[in-house]
């Protein structure tokens, strides 16, 4: 599930999905602008059919935020 | 269906547009209410797609008023030729988007009116300022009402006022060709309201179109892209088998295809419905099929389902030749260029050879389920025209005259006794409320026959035509088989009291080749004799589609003198005998 999630996060960002790690954010990942970070939530909420609240929405800083809200609506995650 | 690209895919892709080179070039203002990131992306992407580089402009966040009031704003030295207008229902509406019910029924029409005219004040202050058209999107109407089911029995409720908002702008501009309404509400209908309008992105980041549909809201806009530059498709070509019916004709024999009004047979019968519409509209049909002829056509002929008769079809190809070469021999026929054609066939081979050996021809991935096909060809936009003119309408009647022709063609001893034997008439008509969109279409839609290839709008053609320095003027072909309509267009600029000068001159293909340009040319020329000009000077702009019209001037006794061609009045001219030229 990991690599699912990197991968969908390089490929919104535009970057290598080996650079990505749970501690990327839009302070490491240059491309992360607020609005690719909109567009990140929506397309997790399709690939993982998941719909996150805005308050978890408000709350992404970094990878790990999402794979911890993910792990909330049930989202299978293999690692 | 087309399965549509995310968003993120769009805007990667958008990076990576610059450098390239496209055939053609638009550029794209984009006024909004609201945030609408991502759609300049999905536009340029879609329109390099389509060979047409697209610049575009997004105006401020919810600065449309002042963009298009002040003179000096962005939208205006950016210049676009093409500018979308997108206000949103809760905007417009302000406070009664919440509270409509907070003023009474007749303060809620006199709101609608101010509405209408402030939005009526901005669209004619964009349109004086700046030759781009406008396209002011619709108000989408929501579903919710505080009245809730009572809402139908409220008086000039707010549902109402929204429809009516709608119908008065149709009607506002209706007569306009620089300002068009794009049916916002019809979009968000066709995807539901829940999916289009999601309340957390609204809330969380101000955006009132879901990002999931912003690419299907580019499909529609490019439609008016399609449009603007004269690129519409103009002839649909289809396979037979499992295309137009169910089944094979050859093996499951005339009572055995799938055609009616049971499934699965309905669903090609909803499929030919769709295509006789658009023929209804002016696009060709034409068939490439390999199959028996006699036992094919006796389906079309015969099959008590057959929504298509021979009759609508401008060419048809029944063999067991090559697809290819059959396709060539209808553009041939038709005398239209491959990209203008849009391929239908259900098989996936047969389509990939087309785009291997023709990849101008348009090839459509047909979904495997037939009950898809009337739906696949509704969703494109590779069809949209900004005006439908008489001659559209009458389209698949004049190429059936037009096969008729042809067989007249090849029984004639020679070209010459054909051409004596067509009744041909030459009518010259001035351009003029009614020819003007013809003319400006003609000059957007010709490529083989045209000396300049310039390409003109109908507001440009309008201004020209108010112009006491050109006259502009367009020509009326007929013949025994019938009326090819306004086929000819020219456009000549008087230089000066000696000199005229030729800045258009094209003909539609569908008249090429009888020497109707003679007649339009004689009349050019005993014009500038009554007004003592002595020169007539024309240029010829090599493109690459252009080289029909190469020899016409030297042809006709024009001189070459540097990059222009020069025809002295005095020499004398001689419309071919076969041709009765007369003026309106």
């Amino acid at each position: 599930m990991s690599k699912k999630l990197y991968d969908l996060v390089a490929k919104v960002m535009n970057v290598q999905s080996s650079t990505i790690n749970d501690e990327s954010g839009p302070e490491s990942i240059e491309n992360w602008t607020s609005f690719k970070g909109y567009v990140l939530l929506y397309e997790l909420e399709t690939e993982f059919k998941v719909k996150f609240t805005i308050n978890e929405a408000m709350d992404v800083k970094k990878i790990a935020d999402i794979k911890r809200h993910l792990k909330n609506h049930g989202a299978i995650l293999n690692d | 269906m087309t399965i549509e690209q995310k968003l993120s895919y769009y805007i990667n892709k958008a990076s990576e547009l610059t450098g390239r080179t496209f055939g053609k070039k638009i550029r794209i203002g984009i006024l909004c209410s609201f945030t609408i990131n991502g759609l300049e992306e999905a536009m340029r992407v879609k329109s390099a797609e389509k060979n047409i580089d697209c610049i575009t402009y997004v105006g401020g966040y919810n600065q449309y008023n002042q963009e298009i009031l002040n003179h000096e704003s962005n939208v205006y030295k950016f210049s676009p030729d093409l500018t979308f207008l997108i206000v949103d229902t809760r905007n417009i509406l302000g406070n009664l988007f919440h509270f409509p019910y907070s003023i009474s029924a007749s303060e809620r029409r006199s709101f609608v009116e101010k509405k209408v005219k402030e939005i009526q004040n901005l669209a004619n202050a964009f349109t004086s300022k700046t030759k781009s058209k406008l396209v002011i999107a619709n108000f989408p109407l929501p579903t919710y009402s505080p009245h809730g089911i009572f809402e139908t029995k409220t008086e000039y409720g707010l549902h109402k006022m929204i429809e009516d908002l709608n119908s008065r702008l149709i009607d506002s501009f209706a007569n306009s060709d620089s300002i068009y309404i794009y049916d916002f509400n019809g979009f968000v209908s066709q995807y539901g309201e829940d999916n289009i309008f999601d309340y957390k992105q609204f809330l969380f980041g101000d955006m009132k179109i879901s990002l999931d549909y912003i690419p299907y809201l580019a499909n529609d806009l490019i439609g008016y892209v399609v449009g603007h530059l004269g690129l519409s498709k103009k002839c649909i070509i289809l396979d037979l088998d499992n295309t137009l019916w169910g089944g094979i004709v050859g093996e499951d024999g005339f009572n055995g295809i799938r055609l009616g009004p049971e499934p699965p047979g309905n669903s090609y019968l909803e499929f030919q419905r769709v295509l006789l519409s658009l023929y209804q509209r002016g696009i060709i049909l034409a068939i490439n099929s390999k199959n028996n002829y006699d036992e094919a056509l006796k389906v079309i002929k015969e099959h008590p389902y057959m929504v298509l008769r021979e009759e609508h079809f401008a060419s048809i190809r029944i063999n067991w030749n090559d697809k290819v070469s059959n396709m060539k021999e209808i553009a041939n026929e038709l005398n239209i260029g491959a990209d203008s054609m849009v391929f239908f066939d259900d098989d996936p081979v047969n389509r990939e050879y087309m785009r291997i050996n023709m990849p101008q021809i348009l090839t459509v991935d047909l979904p495997q389920d037939p009950s898809q096909y009337a739906q696949t060809i509704k969703k494109m936009n590779e069809f949209s025209v900004l005006s439908i003119t008489d001659e559209d309408a009458q389209r698949g009647k004049m190429y059936l005259e037009q096969r008729k022709r042809s067989d007249l063609e090849q029984s004639a001893p020679d070209l010459e006794s054909f051409l004596k034997n067509l009744d041909l008439k030459v009518l010259i008509k001035n351009a003029n409320e009614f020819t003007i969109p013809r003319i400006s279409q003609l000059t957007l839609k010709t490529n083989q026959f045209n000396l300049t290839t310039k390409r003109y709008q109908e507001s440009d053609i309008k201004k020209l035509s108010e112009d006491d320095r050109y006259v502009v003027g367009c020509a009326q072909v007929t013949d025994k088989f019938g009326d090819n309509g306004i086929t000819g267009v020219f456009i000549v600029r008087k230089e000066n009291p000696k000199e005229w000068f030729i800045d258009t001159f094209l003909l539609s293909c569908r008249v090429m080749g009888r020497e109707v340009e003679k007649g339009i040319l004689g009349y050019i020329i005993n014009k500038a004799k009554e007004n003592e000009i002595e020169r007539i000077k024309a240029q010829f702009i090599p493109s690459q589609k252009n080289k029909p019209i190469e020899e016409f001037l030297p042809n006709c006794g024009f001189q070459k003198d540097g990059d222009y061609w020069i025809y002295q009045s005095k020499t004398q001219f001689t419309i071919p005998d076969f041709l009765m030229v007369s003026v309106e």
